[in-house]
């Protein structure tokens, strides 16, 4: 019996009239509301229970102040002190690009990242910015800070002292986003020095610290907060369900061509090996897609 | 081989297939941009339809069915994708 319903639904015979019910437009169209009702799924998940799935659950000011300062501490860098001064500057910095709908260092009108420092009153003598949306996990943001030259450049400065962090929820162009944003400065003490975030690293070399700095409470609204350890991403979760149903098409499709051609069976259907080559190329697609950009 | 009968028939229209497809796959991972990324799904999904239409023409056996089979099938691959495009 249940032999009989596997070859009807994966082997092309007479019964089923030489095409695999699996290929059948009906069927094709029941996969796709899966696939849709799976999608919702994780969507109402998001809104529903942010600790468990979400576009940016696991990503905390606190963690990424961490993480910038193990980086620093790999390179034999003294790491950054938490300044509150820099973090609103931060904070106001990704409220304007929500506000104003863009995602840049510049904004439209004409704001640079310095409008920000100066706004809250941070005196700097070398400063700099990193931003990213879209990500997921801390992990993931700080290996595509890392990879790309400008922004390690920032993380690992020698003349930053400081660093204040944003993480805020919001929708740029339509969708939802989470945006970090970092800023790294050095307070302007004694002279004046020219607002530069390429300057050429200094050979100082500082004894890295173990001390652990915990930030203070920071606004719960719009910052993420401590929240419960996610199960899973919901690109993740998106990529194992597409590519379930993928894989099984594609073996279908290749079976029921395969047996077709064998028998010689001369039927009304779309070209498997079309087929094949689409799917393949989604499913290559679908793989490559990473989360998050940076700026 | 078996398999490559049908592309044996009509090898151009296959070569051309792959070449758009090729071509479709090097433009979505040269730019960085999930806005653009769409549109070249979207894109591809049109190019292949244009291809079936045309590939079954030539063959004398478009119909409904199998227009519908292929509108499924760009459907589910441009539904599926833009689930991983964040």
């Amino acid at each position: 019996m249940l032999k009989k319903l596997w070859t009807h639904y994966f082997i092309p015979q007479e019964r089923n009239n030489y095409r695999a019910s699996i290929l059948k437009p009906n069927f094709l169209l029941l996969l796709l509301v899966a696939y849709l009702l799976n999608q919702s799924a994780i969507k109402t998940l998001t809104i529903a229970k942010p600790g468990i799935l979400g576009y940016s659950s696991e990503i905390t000011a606190q963690k990424v102040f961490d993480q910038t300062n193990i980086q620093r501490q790999k390179d034999g860098l003294s790491p950054l002190i938490y300044n509150e001064t820099l973090s609103k500057s931060a904070k106001a910095k990704a409220q304007d690009m929500f506000a104003n709908d863009y995602w840049s260092h510049n904004s439209p009108q004409g704001k640079t990242p310095w409008t920000f420092f100066d706004n809250v009153g941070y005196k700097y003598s070398v400063a700099g910015e990193n931003l990213a949306k879209d990500f997921y996990d801390t992990d993931s943001l700080m290996k595509a800070w890392m990879a790309s030259p400008t922004h390690k450049a920032n993380i690992v400065h020698t003349r930053y002292q400081e660093i204040g962090i944003a993480v805020i929820n919001g929708t740029i162009g339509g969708v939802k986003t989470t945006l970090v944003v970092q800023h790294f400065g050095t307070p302007l003490v004694a002279s004046v020095a020219p607002k530069n975030t390429n300057l050429k690293p200094s050979s100082d070399v500082v004894e890295p610290s173990t001390e652990v700095v915990n930030l203070p409470d920071l606004e719960t609204s719009n910052i993420l907060g401590k929240t419960s350890q996610p199960l899973i991403s919901p690109l993740t979760l998106s990529k194992i369900f597409g590519s379930v149903i993928f894989i099984i098409l594609a073996v279908v499709l290749f079976i029921d061509g395969f047996v077709t051609v064998k028998k010689d069976v001369h039927r009304f259907t779309g070209s498997n090996i079309g087929h094949i080559g689409f799917l393949v190329l989604i499913f290559l697609l679908m793989l490559y897609n990473q989360q998050g950009s940076i700026f | 081989m078996i398999f490559p009968k049908e592309v044996k028939q009509k090898p151009l229209e296959y070569l051309v297939l792959l070449l758009g497809l090729i071509f479709g796959f090097c433009l979505y991972i040269f730019i960085d941009n999930s806005q653009i990324r769409r549109w070249i799904i979207y894109s591809l999904g049109m190019i292949y339809f244009c291809w079936s239409l045309y590939h079954h023409y030539k063959r004398g056996d478009l119909q409904l069915s199998i227009v519908i089979e292929y509108l499924i099938i760009i459907l589910l691959g441009i539904v599926f994708i833009s689930g991983t495009l964040f």
